[in-house]
């Protein structure tokens, strides 16, 4: 499996690491118990696309939102999580209130 | 009484010459990471270096040259670069007047050391360690890349157009790169040793 680093260009797995799902968002202080704990512990297991973490750790040190196929590992899209996260930042500010 | 302590070189061999290939250690240079700080420090860094350096900081994995020749700018990730020069110029202190407020400056000189790997058909050689496409379409003069050599993470910088190389190593693996590097050197390898100088 390869992944074209935003930065680096197209790579090999061995320098990058898998960090986790991309997916899961920190709930509010005050969520539910059960909420945290869906947080902390529960991921689903997707058969099909998944966005998900990796650290380009022999490269440049970026995090990277993927989403890759489950079933196939192609890759559908490569992003910055800076970008991503930036991007949804700007977007929960538009709208106000945090869901 | 304290036994006196002494400098020791990172690669206790000098250099290895293999089908007019040369493997060697280079001088020890100046290294000084700079890492943008948030917000407006990255284009104030980028305003400063240009003004004092005469060089746009490379968005992309590149190097450039100051103007004055005498330190190089590494891209070493994004809003990260390393500042190389030959040791006795201050680099330090000369960046610290410089950017020191924009940027986190942290001298990286006793981190790295530098193979040097020189002489027609090193692309083959480079290419049997190192993963990605050394091709000249892709790769070519001040192309950087940070990557793995083998297990050992590199920094790896061409610096000539018939393609001379410069590995940048932690120095604490910079032995084992150097001998990795021989057995590639040699195809099928016996001991660095044997063709040390």
């Amino acid at each position: 499996m390869r992944l074209t680093c935003p930065s680096c260009g197209s790579r090999g797995l061995e320098e990058f690491t898998y960090r986790g799902d991309a997916s899961v968002r920190r709930p509010a202080a005050d969520a539910s118990e059960q909420a945290w704990v869906d947080y902390v512990y529960l991921r689903d297991n997707p058969c099909g696309r998944h966005q998900e973490l990796w650290y380009h750790g022999a490269g440049c040190r970026s995090w990277l939102v993927v989403t890759r196929d489950t079933r196939t590992h192609e890759i559908f899209d490569v992003r910055n999580a800076r970008d991503v996260a930036l991007t949804e930042r700007q977007t929960d500010a538009g709208q106000g209130e945090i869901a | 009484m304290a036994d006196q302590l002494f400098p020791v070189p990172p690669v206790k061999y000098g250099s290895l010459r293999v089908g007019g290939m040369t493997l060697e250690q280079s001088p020890f240079a100046e290294t000084v990471s700079l890492g943008a700080f948030l917000g407006a420090g990255r284009d104030e860094l980028v305003n400063r270096i240009h003004e004092m350096f005469g060089v746009i900081l490379p968005e992309h994995p590149r190097a450039v040259h100051a103007a004055d020749g005498r330190c190089t700018f590494l891209w070493n990730g994004p809003g990260q670069w390393l500042a190389i020069a030959v040791e006795g110029l201050g680099l330090l202190s000369r960046l610290r007047e410089v950017c020191g407020d924009v940027c986190a400056l942290t001298s990286q000189s006793d981190s790295r050391a530098i193979l040097k790997l020189s002489g027609p058909n090193v692309r083959e050689v480079a290419s049997r360690l190192v993963p990605i496409d050394l091709h000249p379409r892709v790769f070519g003069k001040d192309h950087v890349a940070s990557t793995l050599a083998g297990h050992i993470p590199v920094i790896i910088w061409q610096t000539e157009d018939a393609p001379t190389y410069l590995f940048l190593v932690f120095r604490s693996l910079a032995a084992s790169l150097f001998h990795d590097f021989s057995v590639a050197l040699n195809g099928l390898s016996y001991s660095e040793t044997d063709s040390c100088v």
